[in-house]
């Protein structure tokens, strides 16, 4: 139960999380895989400072959560603006920039 | 693996070799749990549950950190993670009111299925490559204990990695900003489409 089972589980959340963002139409489930994706790579690093004894990694995934946190707050007000001028949410409808 | 059964065969198990056993089960359990739980988030439906099945995705990262002797990640994790985006995305889902949506398999998504399916191969791929050579650090789980998690992580980021730091403060209050004037300068157009 070593590195091998971190690899396979981070390598399972990243990729559940691509085929969340693809297969999913609602753009706040596609960004709730975006966050899965980001928690794979965190725990990734937290995996491998652990193995290799250096607080780097830790350092790295603390920073990684900084930018998914303001990512997110970014991403969600975008999806509040879209819905009060189109009344709708469905990022197959969005197709323009234009309003 | 061998050593195991056969300590636990010839019930010859010192403490050690049981908190070694019990700790790789409970990274085991946890780890499947997080991927069922993902499973669960792009699964469903209604985006209500998939914000309670990435809440505790999220809390099975967190105990996963602590297994791997992260402790303050682990605290971090939850209270940013699963406290304050969780109830923002919470708080988002309340307002524009979750509707459930129509599951198809269009020709598109089967090619993304795909295309997502070679990248967890080759990511599987990584597991083959044996051992290279790694850079060990200093910082063993007896000196980190010595000072505690959270201090060393401190000492860490504000003498080594002290500019990424100061960029991330950087980055909140742009994004700070972005979002006061995303919401407070409403859209209106300025003139109607033309539609052709």
């Amino acid at each position: 139960m070593g590195s091998e089972f971190v690899l396979f589980v981070s390598a399972a959340v990243f990729s559940i999380g691509a085929v969340g963002f693809v297969i999913r139409k609602n753009p706040l489930v596609m960004f709730m895989s975006v966050e899965l994706m980001l928690n794979a790579v965190n725990f990734l690093l937290v995996g491998y400072s652990s193995f290799l004894n250096s607080l780097d990694g830790q350092i790295f995934a603390l920073i990684i959560m900084t930018v998914a946190a303001a990512e997110v707050v970014v991403g969600l007000a975008i999806i509040l603006t879209i819905f009060r001028t189109r009344h709708e949410l469905d990022v197959d409808h969005i197709n323009t920039l234009k309003g | 693996m061998m050593e195991f059964l056969d300590q636990l065969l010839s019930f010859n198990l010192d403490r050690e070799t049981v908190f070694g056993l019990f700790q790789q089960s409970l990274v085991f359990i946890v780890g499947m749990t997080a991927i069922l739980a993902s499973l669960g988030v792009i699964l469903c439906a209604t985006p209500i549950y998939s914000a309670l099945y990435l809440i505790g995705n999220m809390v099975c990262l967190a105990l996963l950190f602590l297994l791997f002797n992260a402790e303050f990640l682990a605290v971090v994790q939850v209270v940013v993670y699963a406290g304050a985006v969780m109830i923002l995305f919470l708080f988002i889902i309340a307002l524009l009111g979750a509707r459930k949506e129509p599951r198809d398999l269009s020709f598109q998504n089967l090619m993304g299925l795909g295309f997502v399916g070679l990248l967890f191969c080759e990511l599987l791929l990584t597991m083959a490559v044996g051992e290279t050579q790694p850079v060990q650090g200093q910082a063993t789980p007896e000196v980190v204990q010595q000072v505690g998690s959270a201090k060393a992580i401190g000492i860490e980021l504000f003498s080594n990695h002290i500019i990424p730091f100061e960029l991330a403060s950087l980055l909140l209050l742009v994004a700070a900003v972005g979002i006061i004037s995303l919401a407070k300068f409403t859209y209106k157009p300025l003139r109607k489409r033309t539609r052709t």
